[in-house]
């Protein structure tokens, strides 16, 4: 009797699931639809410049008409933030950890790192340009600084958070210092560090960016900056569409690998 | 005990020898602002091999001190505890640990959690320490779930793994703080045979810390009665109930009395004060 009444509430749930996110996803498109309608109408109906704020339309055939353009810088781009976000992984993830298993290197490297956190990382673009040229190189230091950071705390932060039995369970097995490490401590730390790493991400793409306004002669901060010196703001919002729509690949790739490596969360 | 394990015959002049001897150790912690704290006086009490003893206290009597001590977690301050003859210095791979809590590590499948101490110990035979970690699975109640991630069994469940994890290396002391307290009262019964029943098999000494007045007589062949802070043993009770026990035995008068008289020791009175102090509510 109960598993009859189980069953059919189980089968009823189901769909009834589906078809909530259905309308959820529903909701979701309707308003973004709505906003976009908005905007283009009050943009034709106004009086304002297509310089000062292009329609959506405007900005879809910017977009349309720059593909070429945009790809060849785009791919610039997302190789410099893919690499500074690479590097900034490898040495995030080691200093964080060198800082917090090895007390020499937490006495030494620990204090200067904690003086350079609160330093706005993206002030530096100018001097790093000047160090290391107009080319990918600058951009990718810069990138992978600020990246470095978010990643590195993280990581830090992950592996002081344990749980004290886990650790009272090594010890009991007389397990090493390096078993302990690899079979507890990285994994119950890798929350942590998937959430360093999406704010790395984030913080890689803006540095990229950034230098690239300051000094470049390629890549999408280079594109912006000349659309915006030409008044072409619609080939400004096509690229910023463009970059927003690479965010959000980033964060929801994250989030899956999130979802795969640490599924017993 | 019937089925004790295998002596080595080289053994035989220390026969004499208890498998755990602890003499009067005491520990003592500094406090952060440099007071010291007396969390056990010095003690004396011995363990036999196959023998299933019980401390029961209430809490900050130093009994999860005395077990860590054992265990070889903490050093103690004072004294020094003989295994097998040879002294302490630090976690041994003939004593085998279940924490309160089941402690298993959540991206690890029940298999491969109780396969942790074979790998952190790189015991020799990994294949025949796999089989001896399907079997004790089985011995435990979890054959089915050998693929299972922690998350998914439930609390009992999850006691049962971590006891087959200590049970995987054939430690010949196992030390078992409050193993069952987080559990629901009935389950908690289960979990007091299927243990009585696995001391059986496999003729381990357990030292198993409880608050559990009337889990500590079932289950004991003696139940050492400490005192609160500073921790000392009061006496040790003789448990001369016949073996098997079964749950029914909780209604025999010989067990009321073993009860009654841990009761009084710890300064409870009889009825009027059912939950003892320091006694966590289920």
């Amino acid at each position: 009797m109960t598993t009859m009444t189980e069953n059919i509430a189980k089968r009823r749930k189901r769909p009834t699931r589906r078809r909530q996110a259905f309308t959820e996803a529903g909701y979701r498109t309707a308003s973004l639809i709505g906003a976009l309608l908005i905007w283009e109408l009050l943009v034709w109906y106004s009086d304002v410049p297509v310089y000062f704020i292009p329609a959506p339309s405007d900005i879809g055939e910017a977009l349309w008409r720059g593909a070429d353009l945009y790809a060849n810088h785009y791919f610039i781009t997302l190789g410099r933030t893919v690499s500074a976000f690479v590097i900034a992984i490898l040495v995030g993830i080691t200093m964080g950890t060198l800082v917090n298993e090895i007390r020499l290197v937490n006495r030494t490297v620990y204090p200067i790192l904690v003086s350079m956190q609160s330093m706005p990382k993206i002030a530096l673009a100018p001097v790093v340009i000047v160090w290391f040229g107009f080319g990918s190189l600058s951009k990718i230091v810069l990138g992978a600084f600020a990246a470095f950071f978010p990643i590195y705390l993280n990581t830090m932060h992950g592996l002081k958070t344990m749980d004290s039995e886990q650790l009272a369970l090594m010890r009991s097995l007389g397990a090493t210092r390096w078993q302990t490490f690899w079979k507890v401590k990285l994994p119950s730390a890798l929350p942590f560090l998937l959430a360093g790493a999406n704010i790395g991400i984030i913080y890689a793409t803006l540095a990229v960016i950034v230098g690239e306004f300051i000094g470049a002669n390629s890549g999408m901060g280079f594109l912006i900056i000349n659309q915006s010196n030409q008044l072409d703001t619609a080939g400004v919002f096509a690229n910023i569409l463009i970059l927003s729509a690479t965010g959000l690949c980033f964060h929801y790739g994250i989030h899956y690998l999130r979802e795969k490596i640490i599924f017993w969360n | 005990m019937l089925e004790m394990r295998s002596q080595p015959a080289q053994s035989a002049p220390r026969d004499t020898t208890p498998l755990v001897e602890i003499n009067n150790v005491a520990k003592t912690y500094e406090t952060v602002d440099g007071a010291d704290v007396v969390a056990l006086e010095p003690t004396r009490l011995t363990v036999e091999e196959g023998e299933f003893v019980s401390i029961v206290g209430p809490s900050g009597c130093g009994k999860t001190t005395l077990l860590n001590l054992l265990g070889g977690l903490l050093e103690p301050s004072e004294g020094e505890i003989l295994f097998d003859g040879r002294p302490i210095r630090g976690p041994i791979r003939d004593i085998g640990m279940v924490f309160q809590r089941p402690v298993l590590l959540p991206w690890r499948k029940v298999i491969d959690n109780v396969m942790l101490p074979v790998e952190v110990m790189k015991l020799p035979d990994a294949a025949a320490s796999r089989q001896t970690a399907l079997d004790l699975l089985k011995m435990v109640g979890l054959a089915g779930f050998e693929r299972s991630y922690p998350k998914e069994l439930s609390g009992g469940m999850q006691q049962r793994a971590a006891i087959a994890r200590a049970l995987v290396y054939d430690s010949r002391l196992l030390l078992m703080d409050e193993p069952f307290a987080a559990l629901d009262a009935m389950t908690r019964e289960e979990m007091n045979m299927e243990l009585l029943r696995i001391w059986r098999e496999t003729g381990k000494a357990i030292v198993f810390v409880t608050h559990n007045i009337p889990e500590a007589a079932l289950l004991s062949d003696r139940v050492v009665v400490m005192t609160p802070r500073p921790g000392k043993i009061r006496e040790i009770i003789e448990v001369d109930l016949a073996r098997p026990r079964s749950l029914s035995l909780m209604g025999d008068q010989r067990f009321g009395e073993i009860v009654d008289r841990i009761r009084s020791l710890l300064g409870l009175g009889d009825g009027d004060n059912p939950q003892p102090r320091g006694e966590r509510s289920q």
